[in-house]
């Protein structure tokens, strides 16, 4: 029963509305929550269902993604038999005429179920319930939904799954979603309404709201729970150091940071430096950023290895908030 | 197997009674450190850095978490085709059971496990202490002088001198001669309880030991004694660098406060000499709205909304509303309750302190909080309301 599915997730989603946060990285691969990166919840969801087969498609550039995933083996997924597997298809554009490029590894697989996914849904769920669902209702395809909208997740048949590859052409469909959405198919579908947390990132105001709303604790205790954990790329940082001086309230803090300014409703993620009588309100610093002495940061997002010289201010508005692009510098006099 | 220059044997099977508790169902070198590690990261850490990738640990007393913990030794990126870590537990042999009777009794047998890789050098290591070390750099040093053995010393305080194994050596840094715990220390270099031995010396007299019934098998006691009235080369590798002992509840509470304290040599943020550990996967640390934290290190998995100053806490430790930490050590797990106050104390694991449980600690002295400690406190207090 646990082997009977395999996981499929598209990761060729386009940059889009990601804006600064695609834009050389995969949207699967962006940071979020402090010391994770999007596709790691999609991911850990299937692990923790059971499933030991994991295929990602992804679209270039994909190194961020492919340095992040590795053997699969934080997710326990270098497996001998099944496993983790990358397949990239460069020139194609279509889901199903990408699957087609490796149908191969659908023809091998012994699995008799397939859930489809999108790579950027933040949630916390378990497959068990919804192969249930998806059995009991006797429908082709179950779609995942939260309050009334699709959650992008797809569960169907793999024999299914490998006819509407080899029909493309045929039938026009080109992903589970067209088939889903076509009401003229003659395809039963069903659905599952998933209850818990769960936000499909999908723009950078998405990502910030999301973000922000981590910060509540119920939200935060939705997502990560002690049974159902969410797995990441180890990374081997010392615990954070909170400096004499330092002020933080309402934070989500990983691992490896030095922090003697003050941290107020913001995310930081792992071996970020905060200087002294610098202010961090409203925002997101990812890992590795530095943030000099007496900065005041508010709705900013910091992407990696930014580094925020002395006396720089940087201000977003809740709406919109101000994304700082990898690896640049910000100084105290190009920024007011 | 394929040869390697220099094996490790990592002896940890020590109890470490002096702990107490802590050590009641785990062996010392599994003991929690410094927020997310345990004491036997730190030699383990070292010779993944060093270059030393041949690793073979002995374990005997409480050795469940400890082998578990280990695993095939891919946190330490140990997990080798070659050599790697392998956990050495005492063995049966045709007709007993051969308990490790002393540090070189329990190298004596497990002399298999080093002939398999036909070593030039053999490193031991305890799994007692903290600190960071290049294994390959004192090798180097051993080559160089052409030893027989090399020990790692270092400076202590003369005051304190008549607690280590003290090594009197010549200018030269030659060891002439090596006393246990001398009342009267004639020199401030103490034995870090780092070998390294040339393998054929090593093997000769671990057999010689094990033949003499008056041995009590121990390498300080018997073996570099033995050696030394051989006129073998034993030569001492003067060590500088935060090194210490965490023997007692107070040493292991020292240390983790020494992580707090800029000035030391102990900086578990340096890059390119990572003291690594197993991951526990938990998500990052909340900061809670009314929650203060100041001087400390907090680990993953934390939920804080009291007070924390000058402390080190561990993964998934939960400390209430109100409730103020100061200058403790908190084990992974543990939940402080609401308006709860503690301050110089070690938190075992797990604990759950109740509600406005307040332990005060003007002396010297630093508590271990255990379940029994917390039920002889209630006790008290009844006591006291009811008189």
């Amino acid at each position: 029963m646990k082997k009977s599915m395999l996981g499929v997730i598209d990761a060729t989603m386009l940059p889009g509305e990601m804006g600064e946060l695609a834009a050389y990285r995969s949207p699967a691969a962006i940071p979020f929550a402090g010391r994770y990166r999007l596709i790691d919840f999609i991911l850990s969801n299937l692990v923790n269902s059971g499933i030991q087969s994991v295929a990602i498609f992804p679209r270039s550039p994909y190194r961020s993604l492919m340095d992040h995933l590795g053997s699969g083996k934080d997710w326990d997924l270098n497996r001998k038999r099944d496993g983790l597997f990358f397949f990239p298809a460069p020139a194609k554009e279509g889901q199903f005429s990408r699957m087609a490029e490796h149908l191969d590894y659908f023809n091998r697989s012994d699995q008799k179920y397939a859930v489809v996914s999108n790579c950027t849904t933040v949630a916390n769920m378990d497959f068990g319930p919804i192969l249930d669902r998806y059995l009991n209702q006797n429908c082709d395809i179950l779609e995942v939904m939260h309050k009334g909208e699709s959650a992008h997740i797809y569960l169907l048949s793999l024999p299914l799954l490998l006819e509407l590859i080899e029909q493309r052409n045929e039938t026009g469909y080109q992903s589970v979603q067209d088939v889903v959405e076509d009401s003229a198919s003659s395809l039963t579908k069903c659905n599952y309404e998933f209850e818990g947390f769960l936000k499909r990132i999908k723009s950078v105001n998405d990502y910030y709201q999301t973000s922000m709303q981590l910060l509540e604790k119920d939200k935060w205790s939705e997502l990560f729970n002690e049974f159902q954990p969410i797995y990441t790329k180890v990374k081997d940082e010392p615990p954070t150091n909170y400096l004499a001086g330092s002020y933080v309230t309402n934070a989500m803090i990983a691992n490896g940071c030095v922090i003697e300014g003050e941290v107020n409703h913001s995310i930081v993620f792992r071996a970020v430096t905060i200087g002294k009588n610098s202010t961090v309100k409203n925002s997101i610093v990812m890992q590795k950023s530095r943030i000099g002495q007496n900065c005041t940061l508010e709705h900013v997002i910091i992407d990696k290895d930014v580094s925020v010289e002395d006396g720089a201010v940087l201000r977003g508005t809740p709406e919109e908030p101000l994304v700082i692009k990898k690896g640049s510098v910000e100084s105290a006099v190009t920024s007011t | 197997m394929a040869k390697q220059k220099c094996v490790a044997m990592l002896l940890a099977g020590g109890k470490g009674s002096r702990l107490k508790d802590l050590t009641e169902s785990l062996a010392k070198p599994a003991v929690p450190f410094g927020g997310k590690y345990r004491i036997i990261d730190f030699p383990l850490s070292n010779c993944a850095n060093s270059g030393i990738h041949t690793v073979g640990v002995l374990t005997q007393y409480q050795p469940l978490v400890l082998n578990s913990y280990i695993g095939i030794g891919s946190a330490w990126d140990l997990d080798r085709k070659n050599g790697g870590v392998t956990v050495l537990p005492p063995y049966s042999e045709s007709s007993e059971v051969k308990w490790y009777s002393g540090t070189a009794s329990a190298i004596y047998q497990n002399l298999n496990y080093i002939k398999q890789y036909d070593p030039e050098y053999v490193l031991i290591l305890s799994g007692d202490h903290i600190y960071k070390m290049n294994y390959d750099t004192m090798l180097d040093y051993h080559i160089e002088k052409q030893a027989d053995v090399t020990i790692s010393v270092i400076e202590v305080p003369w005051e304190e001198a008549s607690r280590f194994g003290i090594m009197n050596t010549d200018e030269k840094y030659n060891v002439t001669r090596f006393d246990e715990k001398p009342e009267k220390p004639e020199s401030n270099l103490a034995s870090m309880g780092i070998y390294i031995f040339n393998w054929s010396v090593l093997s000769k007299y671990l057999e010689m030991d094990e033949s003499n019934p008056d041995s009590s098998n121990d390498f300080g006691k018997d073996v570099i004694p033995a050696m030394l009235a051989d006129q073998l080369k034993l030569i001492a590798y003067p060590f500088k660098g935060y090194w210490k002992d965490v023997g007692t509840v107070k040493s292991l509470w020292e240390a983790n406060m020494d992580l707090l304290d800029e000035e030391q040599d102990l900086n578990l943020f340096e890059h390119s000499w990572r003291i690594y550990s197993v991951n526990p996967n938990q998500p990052p640390q909340i900061i809670g709205t009314k929650a203060k934290v100041q001087h400390s290190l907090v680990n993953e998995g934390c939920v804080i909304d009291g007070a924390i100053e000058q402390s080190v806490i561990f993964q998934g430790v939960e400390v209430e509303e109100d409730a103020v930490i100061k200058e403790c050590v908190v084990m992974p797990n543990a939940r402080i309750g609401h308006g709860s106050f503690i301050e110089r104390a070690i938190v075992m694991s797990g604990l759950e302190i109740p509600d406005n449980t307040i332990i005060r600690n003007n002396s010297d002295d630093i508590l271990l909080i255990t379940e029994a400690f917390l039920a002889e406190k209630i006790e008290q207090q009844t006591r006291v309301e009811e008189a």
